[in-house]
This record gives structure tokens, sequence and C-alpha cells, in this order.
């Protein structure tokens, strides 16, 4: 394993079923603007990881004459190997300005648990979609069959994000991707009825709001929206647990943190 | 200034016509569980519009412009299905995208067109196949789309015919800027989840 500053691995766990569960730190304690970051991830054959943060990603205020800073994430999860990937909430301080590429190749028969919580900014300082700029690139491949492709411009300035067709009255957004490469439609159907009853159960209109649908091809989203980053996690779990053993067979393990 | 022929003229006003027989008439892509839970009314239906087509509207110009210039359409149409999160929406695209083809290749008696593409795919390599310029055929595509959205906010909310209309004309401007989008963006998060949501409702006027 190679790690160069800022990134650093703090500490690694044995989970259930022999998983490894591994800390990832930014010791420099949030994404500077000029900052370009990338993490690269094999997880070979057969192998099962866990991988989370210790804390938020905060992303600093853009300095005049840097660049935007850069987050580039590659995973790539060999045949029949297990990826879950659970950070915690991204959270662009004001005045920032962000790119953030995210790329997963699944094989033959590999797993993907991920989840992604973007958060408004900080709220407790007053700052709510004051960063400037955020770019977001997902591509999830089963193979060579697309399965999440998802391109945005977040730039609150010009365009309003509490415009309805965006977050209507929420601040956060939540996603929690399941993918397994090879399974038929049919298993993603029975799982997103079985997602949906969930997220029936846990919507509370003005409060938080949550969706599954299957995707294009080889897995299902679980989509929210919430006015608060507390109503956000235990549900994630919910729908992780009860995807993990669907998908895999086996109860899920959450990352030794409080939520 | 973008030039047609009369025949090309004719022949974009009768694809791009909402009222075409193809099914778009059932489908809401979202906006009747917006509508049921209040989230959007008469009053708010122009900026509705006007942030979709910011939005969504601005990705299906990407991906019309993208299939009017050739290349590998089932490729391209595979990667608008997974850019389309919410299964009923993308589903719906899909159906509307082979009712076209079906309607295209019947009224020319030849297999032009394949039948499993996006709607906006099959629609902007049917403008190529018949030498409509690409300007033309994205704004056609995109006023249509949403000529098809506000005749689906009629059915669902009191809105009458000329709101409706004073809706679609003032939206020109929105579709004009939707149609030059170059990047294939969008972020509509609340409307995936009122699309992901849809089935769940008790009763329901659209398939989606």
């Amino acid at each position: 394993m190679r790690q160069d500053p800022p990134w650093k691995v703090v500490r690694a766990f044995v989970l259930p079923g022999s998983a490894s569960l591994v800390h990832l730190h930014n010791v420099s304690g949030g994404v500077l603007a000029g900052d370009r970051l990338s993490l690269d991830v094999e997880v070979k054959a057969g192998a099962a990881a866990q991988i989370t943060t210790t804390g938020a990603t905060r992303l600093y205020r853009h300095r005049a004459g840097a660049a935007d800073s850069e987050q580039h994430v590659r995973f790539s999860v060999g045949d029949a190997a297990l990826l879950e990937y659970l950070p915690d909430a991204v959270i662009p301080f004001g005045g920032s300005r962000h790119v953030q590429r995210t790329e997963i190749l699944l094989g033959l028969g590999a797993a993907l648990f991920w989840w992604e919580v973007l958060a408004p900014g900080r709220l407790a300082a007053g700052e709510r979609f004051a960063f400037e700029r955020l770019r977001v690139h997902t591509q999830v491949y089963a193979g060579p069959r697309p399965v999440l492709r998802e391109d945005f411009l977040l730039e609150p300035r010009q365009r309003e994000l509490s415009a309805t067709p965006r977050m209507f009255e929420y601040s956060h957004v939540a996603s929690l991707c399941v993918a397994q490469e090879g399974r038929p439609p049919k298993f993603w159907r029975v799982l997103e009825d079985r997602l949906n009853e969930i997220a029936r159960e846990r919507t509370r209109p003005r409060q938080d709001v949550w969706g599954a649908s299957t995707l294009a091809s080889d897995g299902v989203i679980v989509r929210g929206l919430s006015v608060s980053g507390c109503f956000i996690h235990e549900a994630l779990i919910e729908f992780w647990r009860t995807a993990r053993l669907a998908v895999w067979g086996e109860d899920a393990a959450p990352p030794r943190k409080i939520y | 200034m973008m030039s047609l022929g009369e025949t090309a003229l004719l022949s974009l006003l009768h694809l791009a016509d909402s009222a075409l027989p193809i099914g778009g008439t059932a489908h809401s892509y979202g906006l009747e569980t917006l509508a049921e839970e209040g989230g959007l009314t008469p009053g708010e239906v122009e900026t509705f519009l006007s942030a979709y087509l910011e939005e969504a509207g601005a990705l299906e110009a990407v991906f019309v412009r993208l299939s009017w210039k050739g290349g590998n359409l089932r490729e391209l149409s595979g990667e608008l299905s997974a850019r389309k999160l919410a299964r009923e929406s993308r589903e719906a695209s899909l159906k509307l995208g082979r009712r076209f083809a079906e309607l295209v290749n019947g009224m020319l008696k030849q297999s032009l067109l394949e039948t499993n593409l996006h709607y906006c795919i099959a629609f902007g390599a049917v403008g190529a196949a018949f030498g409509l310029p690409v300007d033309a055929v994205v704004l056609a595509y995109l006023n249509q789309s949403i000529a098809g959205l506000v005749s689906s906010c009629q059915r669902l909310m009191p809105l009458g015919q000329a709101a409706a209309s004073r809706i679609l004309w003032n939206l020109k401007p929105a579709i004009v800027r939707a149609s030059l989008s170059e990047e294939a963006s969008c972020f509509s998060p609340y409307l995936e989840l009122a699309s992901m949501r849809h089935g769940s409702m008790e009763t329901r006027l659209f398939i989606s």
C-alpha cells in the first residue's frame, strides 16, 4: 500500500467474515484550494473491504489564483470481491470550488455498497449553499455495462438549489448505490420493492423523503433528501443492511463510529 | 439563423407534434407525485419547467445533438439509461423511443431506426436521416417535450388553456438556452424521487 500526504490510513480492523475495515484520514483536516487528491483502490478477486473516512470531507474556501480543488477516487473491484465505501458527508464551505470524480469498475460477480451524503455547508456557521461551485462526476460500470452515470454542476448563486426539481425545501442529499455484476433485472426489481417499502415508512414530508429505483443494469439506488444531516445515516444504515442481506447474504457491520 | 426548406419544415413540425400517437400523454415523469403532494401548483409550473430545462432538458438536448451526429446509438442509449436513475422515467423514455421509431418506420415503410433507443436519441437520429439542421431538431424536441409536460399539468391541476399557452410562450428563451448545452449534466434529485415514489401512489392517472 502506498500513501502520500495528506492521505493516511490511520487504523484497520478485522470485520466479521474476515473482511477488513480501513479508516482513511486526510491529515490536513480538509481539502484546500488547489489540492489535487487521488485515491486508487484495488480490491483483489474474492477479497472484501470496507472503507470509511474518519470525519466529514471539508472543502475549504477558494483562494484567489488557485485552481479548483479536486478529489479523484478510483475503485477496481475484482471478480467476486466486495467493496463497501461508506464515507462521511462532504461539506462544501462558503466560497469553496471543488471537483469530485468517482470511478468504480466491478468485475464478474463483484458487489458494491456505496453511500454518499452532500451537506449544504456549515449550517452552524450560518452557511447554506454558500459554496461557489461543486462539480461531481460519477461512473459505475459492471464490466462493459454502464450501471450509473451522474454528472452535475452546482453553482447556487447562478441556479437556485431550492428550485423544485432540484432540492425543493431540503438541504441534504444522500444516495446509496448497491450493485453486483451479473444479477438479473428481476432480482433488482424485488429489491427495489423492498427498499421502497422502507422508503415509504421512513419518509416524513418536510423532514426527509426517500425512494429507490433499479438502475440501468446490475444495481439499485436509494435516494434521499433531508432538512438535516441528523436523519440520514440511520436511514442509510437500514437500507444498506437490507440490501446487503439480499445481495451478499450477510448482515452489514457498520463502521465503528457514532452517526 | 438556420434555414429549413418547405418539406423539411413540415417534417419537423409533424415529428415534433406533442400529439404524435406514441403514448406521450400517458407519462408525467414524476409530476403526478409532485402535484398530489402539493410540491407543484399552477402558479409554480413556469418556474418549475424553467429549472427542469436547465437540468433534465439540457441533458436530453445534449443526447439529441449527439445522436444527430451519429455513432453507436445503442451505446449512447445505454449511457443515457445509466443517467436516468428513476426506473419509471427511464422506461417511459425508452417506451416513447420505441413507439416513435415504429411510427417513423411505418410511415416510411422502411426500417430506418432501431426500436430500442431513448426517445431523444431516436428523435435526433431521425432528424439527421431527414437532413434537418441539428439546432432546429434540438429546439423542436425540447419544445414538444415541454408542451407534453404542460399538458400533463393541465390534467393534474387547475391550469387553463390560456395559462398553459402563456407558460409555453414564456419558456421559449429557456428552451433556447437548454438547446445550447454541451455538457451532459443534470441535478434533479427531488424530481427523481417523485418519479421513484410514483409507483407507490394509491391512485394514478399516469403510467410514470
